[in-house]
């Protein structure tokens, strides 16, 4: 389900919060209500944690992370990343890296088996986004973009990208990725996808701007409407039960 | 008098880049060469927009402002500022400038853009000519509090006013009036970049209140031609306030306006009352010394005249 929500009469709740299958980050700073509409949703699930990254509260686009991983920028301070080594699960590796592009949630789009990546990315980087984050790493652009963590966010069941993507793009990058991927729109008309949405394989958190059309698009892409934490958590579990006798 | 052909724009997202912030440092004032300003028809057979998203006339008041050398370019820049009818596709622009409105408050502040957005009649939206962005550089209306009083953001509005308020003496004038005159009262909403040319305050404020004026006559109901007829103009804003007010050292001021224009409403306004600013304020060496304090001004009509010349002859 996708839950709409605003950071201080703010709809760019994708620059505030980093969601992904294991964890979920959030800016310090805001109203009570940010941090516990995330918590409501996720808290039996997941660890919500609070953080700041290199001081701002802008974490959603300074980081790159999935269930395997968190990519921090350079200029992240050492109590932070301790704060978050802390707090996330022991199964996640948090890494900070030495890349000059240090806003990485805007150069990379990943999910937990395929990474998108702003094409000057340094070799190095991409190595270790392929190491910490176990993907298999594109350099790409969206739309004629190069931003390509800005204006497309996916998960491992879809995928929604700048509206303006071609045909053509939008088959290409959907073979590269996996997932059904669909151009569109958050945020009243906002082509900056990632910035007004986070989402994960079970829930979607977006602006409080986005309007019902561009919602049902996103619970339909992201295959929202079936999907319940428990049946992603204990898939292995149900894939062992065969039959109730 | 030909009307200019209303320039539509695909909708693109707002980007406040640093070419065109260094536009808006670099285009102030310098001489203007003060384009001409076309008069809004006056025949009664003119249709008032019904919201179709198009401005059916585009005032084009052009200023051109020259500047020479500034830090970030070299040579002259030249801004071309356009004056059009708001419209909905300009929510985005609109609603980064009215962020810090209400101070840190949440609100419905989608609501009030929306409500200024479908209001095309009075209200103008200042950008850019040829702007590949698209980015409203200044937002200026007058919504009617009774004609809106049963909207969310009006409510809570009013209500954040009431709140604020901590000067005994006024709150009871302020309370009657938002309760019992809201018909008559008009929220003057005036946002703009910091740093836009001065040189565009007057054509914005003559604009809007010839709008006002307009509407009298031309809005198709009776019910929308009284809803103009304001007469008490209220104002929520921001300025500095010297923190330590009886050690003011010689060349301080007491209160610094970020805008020049509400010194003079303040001269010339019935009553007002300041309230604290939570919101983090940027502090800067000049400023270390200020602190950020709201301000609720409520100014009669019949003084507008008097406002009108008072900024003209502030700006030139």
């Amino acid at each position: 389900m996708a839950t709409r929500l605003q950071y201080e009469n703010n709809s760019e709740i994708g620059v505030f919060s980093k969601l992904t299958n294991a964890y979920c980050l959030v800016a310090i700073g805001g109203s009570e209500n940010f941090y516990s509409t995330f918590e409501s949703e996720l808290a039996d699930v997941i660890p919500v944690v609070k953080t700041s990254i290199a001081g701002t509260r802008i974490i959603g686009r300074l980081c790159a992370g999935n269930k395997n991983g968190l990519l921090l920028p350079h200029n992240t301070t050492d109590q932070e990343l301790q704060h978050l080594r802390n707090s996330l699960p022991d199964s996640v590796v948090v890494q900070r890296i030495e890349e000059r592009l240090s806003a990485l949630g805007n150069c990379i789009s990943c999910n937990d088996h395929v990474a998108l990546t702003h094409p000057d990315l340094d070799r190095e980087t991409e190595e270790l986004i392929a190491d910490v984050l176990g993907v298999e790493v594109f350099r790409q652009t969206v739309a004629g973009n190069i931003l390509v963590g800005s204006f497309c966010a996916f998960s491992n069941r879809g995928g929604l990208v700048h509206p303006h993507t071609s045909i053509e793009d939008l088959d290409e990058l959907s073979t590269l990725l996996q997932v059904p991927l669909v151009a569109g729109t958050v945020n009243r008309g906002s082509e900056v996808i990632a910035a007004g949405l986070t989402v994960n394989d079970w829930t979607a958190f977006c602006g409080s701007d986005t309007t019902a059309t561009e919602l049902s698009v996103i619970e339909s892409v992201f295959k929202l409407r079936e999907a319940q934490p428990s049946a992603i958590v204990d898939e292995m579990r149900k894939s062992l039960i065969d039959t109730y006798v | 008098m030909p009307r200019k052909p209303a320039k539509t724009r695909r909708h693109r997202p707002l980007t406040f880049s640093p070419f065109a912030r260094s536009i808006a440092t670099a285009a102030s004032n310098k001489k203007p060469r003060r384009g001409f300003w076309e008069a809004k028809s006056q025949t009664k057979d003119f249709p008032s927009s019904t919201g179709n998203g198009f401005s059916d006339h585009v005032k084009a008041e052009t200023a051109k402002a020259h500047s020479s050398d500034s830090e970030e370019f070299e040579g002259v820049v030249q801004a071309d500022f356009v004056f059009f009818d708001p419209k909905p596709s300009d929510f985005h622009g609109v609603k980064v400038l009215l962020q810090p409105y209400l101070d840190n408050k949440q609100w419905d502040l989608s609501g009030f853009v929306d409500l200024i957005l479908e209001q095309p009649t009075v209200g103008t939206v200042v950008k850019i000519e040829d702007d590949e962005d698209d980015a409203v550089y200044s937002i200026i209306s007058a919504l009617n509090l009774g004609r809106y009083t049963s909207s969310k953001c009006m409510i809570e509005l009013k209500n954040y006013l009431l709140t604020v308020c901590q000067d005994k003496n006024i709150i009871s004038k302020l309370k009657s009036l938002v309760d019992d005159q809201a018909q008559d009262i008009g929220l003057l909403v005036s946002q703009r970049v910091v740093n836009l040319p001065p040189q565009l305050l007057p054509p914005m404020y003559d604009g809007l209140f010839d709008e006002v004026e307009w509407a009298t006559e031309d809005e198709p109901t009776e019910e929308l031609r009284n809803s103009f007829r304001f007469k008490y103009y209220l104002i929520i804003t921001k300025i500095y306030k010297h923190k330590n007010a009886d050690q003011i050292k010689n060349g301080d001021e007491a209160i610094i306006y970020i805008k020049p224009e509400e010194e003079l409403f303040f001269e010339l306004s019935s009553w007002s009352f300041s309230f604290p600013f939570h919101a983090q304020q940027v502090t800067t060496n000049e400023l270390k010394n200020y602190r950020l304090v709201g301000l609720v001004m409520c100014i009669e009509a019949s003084k507008i005249c008097t406002f009108r010349k008072q900024l003209r002859s502030l700006i030139d």
